[in-house]
């Protein structure tokens, strides 16, 4: 057997830095801004971050400019704990479901709405007809290629999620539901009408444009994908419908769901090759290879058996909390999971999700450890194989 | 014929952007309170110019609908983010470090606001808190949300119920008891969020101990109600996940089938909490809420 090598990669987003959140907003900077700038650009090495602090110092700010300071910040952040396959953060995109909205028509704003506790999300309501206002993630994988040492994945939100988490106005009635009017055969009708038009006419056009710049690995992110349990067949053809036929990587990002849903629906998603999914947040923080210490992971085995043999993305930081995993937690996480595949070749591994709601001092140090665990993984296995070997 | 709006009523973008500051530290705890406490200003303002008959505070700061009593209980802890229902908001799920948890102290007025007026307080159903623990209804209800109800002063306590309608094999006799539990204290309502009541509806749920029963009108079919239906009904006419704006005159015309069926007393609420759309939606939907309560008293005249 060749030696073990677990592909460590990001998943999404990072905390936006103070002097990008406040230039964004038009607000003055303190001297607590400048030395985060700093601190930051000296810890993890980035080239010339002295021009950004100058400017800072001089209040000479340019929003987009500042924000591409912040991908280089993100990229470096994740080059220097050692991550294998990056993006930036989404540092340049508003947020994840409103930066893909605002560069669409047919759609219009109606608010903000909580995700959870402090947390919220602008949402928008379905008015009319899909279409694509302009690619809108060629100009910044355009620019990180320019910057980044290591490999790009690109996270694209995926149709299905653009479309369950946005109202519809559009195809669903706005009278005669009342007292049982419109079943739910017709809702989930409407939801496919409306995810379908997505797919076809704002996430595939943008899928051939990052290709045509030299994209090789996207990552579909579908958070929403198990919202409604009878729909998940529309988030499998919306899928397809999105990748089919096109010459890349494709793989989706699954969090914070019941995954038991998923099965039997994404036997049909073939085009899928990674999944890249989050379980350390139904884990528990005990060390140990076995099911008992690992119920969090229990669930894995599904992905195993999916009859196309797609990789998975092992989530192995929880990103809703300050505690730093161990590296030894983190091998434990995919020793157990390598023990389920029997195939190491079919894991990767990475955080359950973005890790934008913790600081950078956080993320970074899970960062950190995700690898040295990952490591340790490697050389728990290797040792093993070795002994194999010389028996 | 009244109407109110029980449940967790969306922040206001300004509360939305201080609690945000908060977290990233850029603000105080302090300046938090004060925005809070203008929100709930104009949400009582909005209640008020909208003629509810119950004002209720909107559990502005309930992060979700059992955080405080489950941080106030020995024996619970918060657990896991958990996906809320098919929506994309998420919330801790209670668990039970024994089986008989109890509150340590009933929550006071930055949970349970003193209102200028008649008001409704909002708790989570015993059957909801005892949801996915190894905990009883009934535990739940003798430890946790009785010394609860022991301490409020309201005209009506909406206890919200958001799983039971889903429950493949519903033990209605579970919620009964634990309900009877309850009983003696403040008007109950039994409000079924977000989900269609028809089998408990077929299996007795009118017949619950309790003074009113809320009903889902999105997800439930008008002819599900028994003709002998004798409870104030709390009737879901606002869609709280939807962002399009209901029609007076369709609400006050349903209300008129309800009353043909023979419903007799109703309040017109929202089908579930309005945190499910921005505070500027919720806003527009209280006011037509209003709207269709004075239509369907006229067309009742």
């Amino acid at each position: 057997m060749s030696e073990v090598k677990f592909l460590t990669h990001e998943v999404g987003s990072l905390a936006k830095p103070p002097w990008l959140v406040k230039t964004s907003a038009g607000k003055p900077l303190d001297e607590s801004d400048i030395e985060h700038a700093r601190s930051w650009g000296e810890k993890v090495g980035v080239g010339g971050y002295e021009k950004l602090v100058e400017s800072l110092q001089q209040d000479e700010r340019d929003p987009e400019e500042i924000a591409r300071w912040a991908s280089r910040y993100c990229v470096r952040l994740q080059e220097s704990a050692g991550v294998d396959v990056i993006w930036d953060g989404e540092q340049q995109r508003s947020e994840m479901y409103a930066w893909a909205i605002a560069h669409s028509n047919g759609f219009e704003p109606r608010g903000t709405v909580r995700s959870f506790d402090n947390k919220y999300y602008s949402k928008s309501a379905a008015t009319g007809p899909v279409s694509l206002a302009e690619p809108y993630h060629n100009e910044e994988f355009s620019f990180l290629k320019s910057v980044a040492e290591h490999d790009l994945k690109i996270p694209i939100t995926g149709a299905y999620t653009l479309a369950v988490w946005s109202y519809d106005e559009h195809h669903l009635p706005k009278e005669g539901r009342l007292g049982g009017g419109l079943s739910r055969k017709d809702e989930v009708e409407a939801r496919r009408e409306l995810t379908l038009d997505i797919a076809r006419n704002l996430i595939r056009p943008n899928l051939e444009a990052l290709i045509d710049l030299g994209a090789t690995w996207i990552q579909i992110d579908e958070p929403g994908a198990s919202t409604e349990e009878d729909e998940l067949d529309v988030f499998v053809e919306s899928f397809n419908v999105s990748v089919e036929g096109l010459d890349c990587m494709f793989s989706t990002h699954l969090c914070f769901s019941d995954y038991d849903l998923f099965f039997p629906a994404i036997e049909g998603m073939s085009g899928c090759r990674q999944y890249c999914v989050g379980f350390a947040n139904y884990d528990t923080r005990e060390l140990g290879t076995g099911g008992a210490e690992r119920p969090g992971y229990e669930v894995i085995s599904k992905w195993r058996d999916l009859p196309y043999d797609p990789i998975l993305g092992l989530g192995v930081l929880d990103i809703h909390t300050d505690f730093i995993e161990p590296p030894e937690l983190v091998r434990d996480r995919i020793l157990y999971a390598a023990e389920v595949f029997g195939d190491p070749a079919r894991i990767q591994v990475c955080p359950d999700c973005g890790l934008r709601t913790r600081s950078w001092e956080v993320a970074y140090e899970k960062l950190r450890n995700m690898v040295e665990g990952t490591r340790l993984a490697e050389e728990a296995l290797n040792r093993v194989h070795a002994g194999a070997r010389r028996n | 014929m009244q109407a109110f709006a029980p449940g967790i009523y969306p922040r206001s973008e300004e509360l939305v952007q201080a609690t945000r500051d908060l977290d990233r530290g850029r603000t105080t705890p302090e300046a938090v309170d004060e925005q809070t406490e203008r929100d709930l200003a104009q949400l009582v303002s909005a209640q008020a110019d909208a003629g509810f008959d119950l004002l209720a505070d909107g559990m502005l700061r309930w992060q979700d609908i059992f955080r405080p009593l489950v941080e106030g209980s020995e024996g619970l802890e918060t657990g896991a983010l958990t996906r809320f229902l098919d929506t994309n908001s998420f919330y801790r799920a209670p668990s039970a470090t024994t089986a008989e948890p109890t509150l340590r102290a009933p929550l006071d007025e930055r949970y349970i606001a003193q209102l200028p007026g008649p008001r409704l307080v909002t708790l989570p159903s015993p059957f909801a808190l005892s949801h996915g623990t190894d905990v009883t209804p009934k535990a739940m209800a003798e430890g946790v949300l009785k010394p609860q109800l022991e301490a409020i002063d309201a005209e009506l306590v909406v206890l919200e119920e958001p799983y039971l309608a889903r429950e493949e094999s519903p033990d209605l006799g579970a919620v009964e008891e634990a309900l009877q539990v309850l009983a003696g204290g403040p008007k109950l309502a039994l409000w079924l969020t977000f989900g269609d009541a028809q089998r408990l509806l077929e299996q007795g749920l009118a017949d619950l101990p309790v003074h009113a029963i809320g009903i889902d009108f999105y997800a439930t079919h008008l002819t599900d109600i028994p003709q002998d239906f004798d409870k104030l009904l709390l009737a879901g006419v606002l869609d709280a996940r939807s962002s399009v704006l209901e029609e007076p005159r369709e609400i006050a015309a349903f209300v008129e089938t309800l009353r043909r069926r023979g419903v007799e007393e109703i309040a017109l609420v929202p089908n579930g909490d309005l945190q499910y759309v921005s505070e500027q939606v919720a806003r527009e939907k209280l006011g037509r809420l209003g709207k269709a309560k004075t239509a369907a008293v006229k067309a009742a005249a």
